[in-house]
């Protein structure tokens, strides 16, 4: 099992976040929200959305 | 506010107080994290705590982007992450936790109480009240929902908030039996506030909440009788919407009015009206279930039901999860206006066992009830 900090690691080197970004959005991922958001102590915000 | 809210530059400064996460609620995947966090209605946003995985805000409907700033600050303090110095409002956090748990009925009292003490000025006032009546509504209480918005409306004609308060309590009112006394004062009190919005000034509106608003005076003139009135409000809708597409710079600006559109052509009696822009989207987004299921539905309106049918194929090679359900129910009444009984028949077999086969956060009992209703009854 990865700890905490590695899997924050593997997310920022993973996530590919376009400049154009304004809000950093983790796609349907929640285990990866829930522990970037525990290792930087943030809240999560999370949008829940239908594509139609 | 996938389009046009969350793009805003003007959130930048939430950028690094918050993770951001979404979840395409029809993915089957997503259903164990709404499980966790469930919905009635789509989008739904919240405000997590990450250590006890609790919802500490949670906000029903698309929020502009200076509702989305209310939230969000609201939502970090509650959180405890708020700027030093300020307090958070205990009553409010309170409402939003037994909001957020789907205690309505308790959560709407809350958020009276909340109310009470509130300036109309205060930066939350606006979020407050449109929970409030989301909360009354859910709850059936639409009596005190109409009184709710009607009081509310002069302190937020000018906010962003106005359509979606002056729609709900409209909503609410003609939901109201209608042999509740206080009934007919409440529409025409809340029909004056909505054709006030409809008629202002709408900067700052989100588009959905002014198309939205819109829908709902056609239904008070369609309850008042007035089928001409309501013929012009739709149109009023339609020339609105097909405006704000073209304002679109992109595919995904000008495809965003797509469901609001194809609903204002199909309740005009105008579905051909659509069928230019459905086929543009279809070219545009071609992984997209949405384009040629409208379609069906748009040449369903017009009874060219062979075209129908293509267009619903093509719409279930691309579509998953509840959306499905709602393909094939469309499917199986194009089959019954066409006149082939055992084709409709056989298509509402297809969306019973596709329903039976969805996790429970992705389908109602009620929804598979119906289905099985239908199915039971004698064509």
């Amino acid at each position: 099992m990865l700890s905490s900090a590695a899997l924050l690691a593997a997310t920022l080197a993973t996530s590919g976040l376009s400049a154009k970004e304004v809000l950093p959005f983790i796609a349907d991922d929640y285990p990866k929200a829930l522990a970037v958001a525990r290792a930087e102590k943030k809240p999560i915000f999370l949008e829940t959305w239908a594509p139609w | 506010m996938r389009a046009f809210v969350f793009t805003d530059k003007a959130l930048g400064r939430q950028a690094g107080r918050f993770v951001w996460l979404s979840i395409n609620t029809e993915k089957r995947e997503n259903a164990a994290v709404l499980a966790k966090y469930p919905i009635q209605a789509s989008p739904t946003l919240f405000v997590i705590d990450p250590v006890a995985e609790k919802i500490v805000l949670k906000y029903v409907g698309a929020a502009t982007v200076p509702q989305l700033q209310r939230i969000l600050d609201d939502g970090a303090r509650a959180a405890g992450h708020g700027r030093k110095g300020r307090k958070p409002d205990e009553l409010l956090a309170k409402a939003d936790a037994l909001y957020a748990a789907g205690q309505t009925k308790e959560a709407a009292e809350a958020f009276r109480a909340a109310l009470k003490g509130m300036p109309t000025s205060s930066p939350s006032y606006p979020r407050t009240v449109e929970s409030l009546l989301y909360a009354l509504s859910v709850s059936r209480q639409h009596e005190a929902c109409a009184i709710v918005a009607k009081d509310a409306f002069p302190h937020l004609k000018s906010s962003p908030s106005a359509a979606n308060v002056a729609g709900s309590g409209l909503d609410c009112a003609l939901s109201m039996d209608k042999a509740v006394p206080s009934r007919s004062a409440l529409v025409a009190d809340l029909a004056r506030d909505a054709n006030q919005v409809l008629t202002g000034p709408r900067k700052g509106l989100a588009v959905d909440d002014v198309s939205s608003l819109y829908l709902t005076v056609a239904e008070e003139r369609d309850s008042a009788g007035d089928a001409a009135g309501k013929q012009k409000v739709l149109e009023e809708l339609a020339s609105y919407l097909e405006a704000e597409a073209a304002k679109g710079k992109t595919p995904d600006a000008r495809a965003a009015f797509d469901a609001h559109r194809i609903t204002a052509y199909l309740a005009l009696g105008q579905p051909e009206r659509g069928i230019p822009m459905l086929e543009q989207s279809e070219k545009d987004f071609p992984d997209d279930y949405n384009p040629p299921a409208r379609l069906a539905l748009a040449y369903r309106g017009m009874k060219k039901y062979d075209e129908a049918l293509a267009a619903s194929d093509r719409a279930l090679l691309r579509a998953y999860g509840p959306r499905k359900l709602v393909i094939l129910n469309a499917r199986a009444d194009i089959y019954d206006k066409k006149g082939d009984p055992a084709l409709a028949r056989k298509t509402r077999e297809d969306a019973l066992a596709w329903a039976e086969s969805l996790p429970k956060e992705q389908v109602s009992e009620r929804q598979i009830a119906a289905l099985k209703k239908q199915l039971e009854t004698p064509k």
